[in-house]
């Protein structure tokens, strides 16, 4: 059970995908303007990373070698597809605003990694397990650079106002580069430094 | 049997894209069956908004029965009369732009908004509580297309509401066009002079002055977004020029007298 446990609780802190690995970055930019679409995103790619592992790991004795990123793939992608109309179903307005995040989901390479890395050799349950922990791993990034973009660049978290903007006839003058992709690019970058300088065993 | 014989990797293969497919279609299936339901919502959420309702709705009014009090019309911009041939509930916008037969070029004279063509008929809503009607316009942005709707009280120039329900400025400066600060100002102004002359106009931000002759047809722009700001305006003349709903407000104003 210490290898399960490991296997969702690693990717969290000592591996995680972003901070470590450095995947994932390009969707970590996109969608992190705001709570909301994030905390969307970091369950949508939860539910990917979690059940391909799991299906994956399931057929893992019989995938020809010689195809084997194509069947991932297409597993991968049918996830995804199946996430993505869901959302446009149920969760309209939302899926307006992460517009091609979630379909590009597909080439995050964080899914893939997994798949072929830990899910290829080891069984059903730790795979899942494995692949909600990346999942989890990439919405803590996410999130703490989603609280820092809102509350500094609107002035609210969730859409809730905290800091009144200067703009609302409050007295917090937002900052703009928060709003702008770029500004994630910092604060990752500041988190991998915190987090080498906690874990010092985590720098290369 | 081997796991890379060519008979495997043909099985392994053929069965996962059958399962695959079946499993997308099925989800594909699902969203085209909500998707006719989110957009009619999207559109009463904007056109309720546009209309005044903000606060009913923020204190939980069913938006169905708000929106009850509205009265869908397929109207022809070219005559300016109520285009009876065509049902409203299935009026799609994007299959008039589709069909070239509907679609009209606009003449560079009246083109101030560089939209170049748009729809023959357009689907507006009418009021009769409040007394208005809630119309969509578009037009370029600084970075995309902006897309809104106005609600113009029955006198034909006064404005009730305005609310963007789709536009790409830039965060945190254009953007703002979304907010109430900026859309709550429409509430109010004249779009006409009184000749009858097109008036409203959005001014550079702090040149408005609440005081001055003209402040009842002036928007206060927006800081750092000016360009924004003359896109709004050039939209906003454009589509209330004889060329956009002009000749159909003419009437609909006198039949409301």
């Amino acid at each position: 059970m210490a290898n399960a446990k490991d296997a969702l609780l690693d990717p969290l802190f000592n591996n995680n995908p972003i901070a470590l690995q450095i995947l994932g970055i390009c969707s970590a930019l996109a969608v992190t303007n705001k709570m909301s679409t994030a905390l969307t995103m970091s369950v949508a790619v939860i539910l990917v990373t979690g059940l391909s592992n799991a299906s994956v790991s399931a057929i893992r004795n019989h995938i020809p070698n010689s195809v084997r990123i194509i069947v991932q793939m297409t597993i991968i992608a049918t996830l995804v597809i199946i996430v993505d109309q869901m959302l446009k179903a149920y969760a309209y307005e939302m899926s307006k605003q992460l517009s091609v995040y979630v379909g590009l989901i597909i080439t995050n390479c964080i899914v893939m990694g997994r798949t072929e890395a830990y899910a290829m050799k080891n069984p059903v349950y730790e795979s899942l397990l494995d692949g909600i922990g990346n999942g989890l791993g990439y919405s803590l990034i996410l999130l703490i650079v989603a609280f820092i973009r809102e509350l500094f660049g609107s002035g609210s978290i969730f859409g809730l106002t905290i800091l009144n903007p200067a703009n609302n006839d409050g007295w917090y003058v937002t900052n703009g580069l928060m709003l702008l992709a770029p500004s994630a690019f910092f604060l990752i970058g500041f988190i991998i430094w915190g987090l080498r300088t906690w874990k010092p065993e985590l720098q290369e | 049997m081997s796991n890379d014989s060519i008979l495997k990797t043909f099985l392994v293969t053929f069965s996962l894209c059958v399962v695959c497919s079946v499993l997308v279609c099925m989800a594909a299936l699902v969203r085209i069956d909500r998707e006719a339901y989110n957009q009619l919502l999207e559109t009463r959420t904007t056109v309720l908004a546009a209309g005044g309702y903000d606060d009913q709705l923020a204190k939980g009014a069913s938006a169905d029965e708000l929106f009850a009090n509205f009265e869908m019309k397929v109207i022809n911009l070219d005559t300016g009369e109520i285009a009876t041939e065509i049902d409203p509930a299935e009026f799609n916008p994007k299959t008039v732009m589709d069909n070239p037969d509907t679609v009209v070029a606009i003449p560079a004279a009246f083109d101030i908004a560089s939209i170049k063509q748009r729809p023959k008929f357009v689907r507006v809503f009418i009021d009769n509580s409040k007394e208005q009607i809630v119309v969509p316009v578009s037009g370029p942005g600084m970075w995309g297309t902006m897309a809104a709707y106005i609600g113009v009280k029955n006198d034909g120039t006064t404005v009730n509401g305005l609310k963007f329900y789709q536009h790409s400025e830039t965060p945190g400066l254009g953007s703002e066009i979304e907010r109430p600060k900026f859309q709550n100002q429409w509430i109010g102004k004249k779009l006409y002079g009184n000749s009858g002359n097109l008036a409203i106009k959005v001014v550079k931000n702090g040149r408005f002055d609440p005081n001055g002759a003209d402040a009842v047809h002036t928007i206060d722009g927006l800081a750092g977004a000016t360009v924004t700001g003359d896109k709004v305006q050039a939209m906003v003349q454009y589509w209330f020029s004889d060329h956009g709903y002009g000749k159909f407000l003419a009437k609909y104003t006198k039949s409301k007298e």
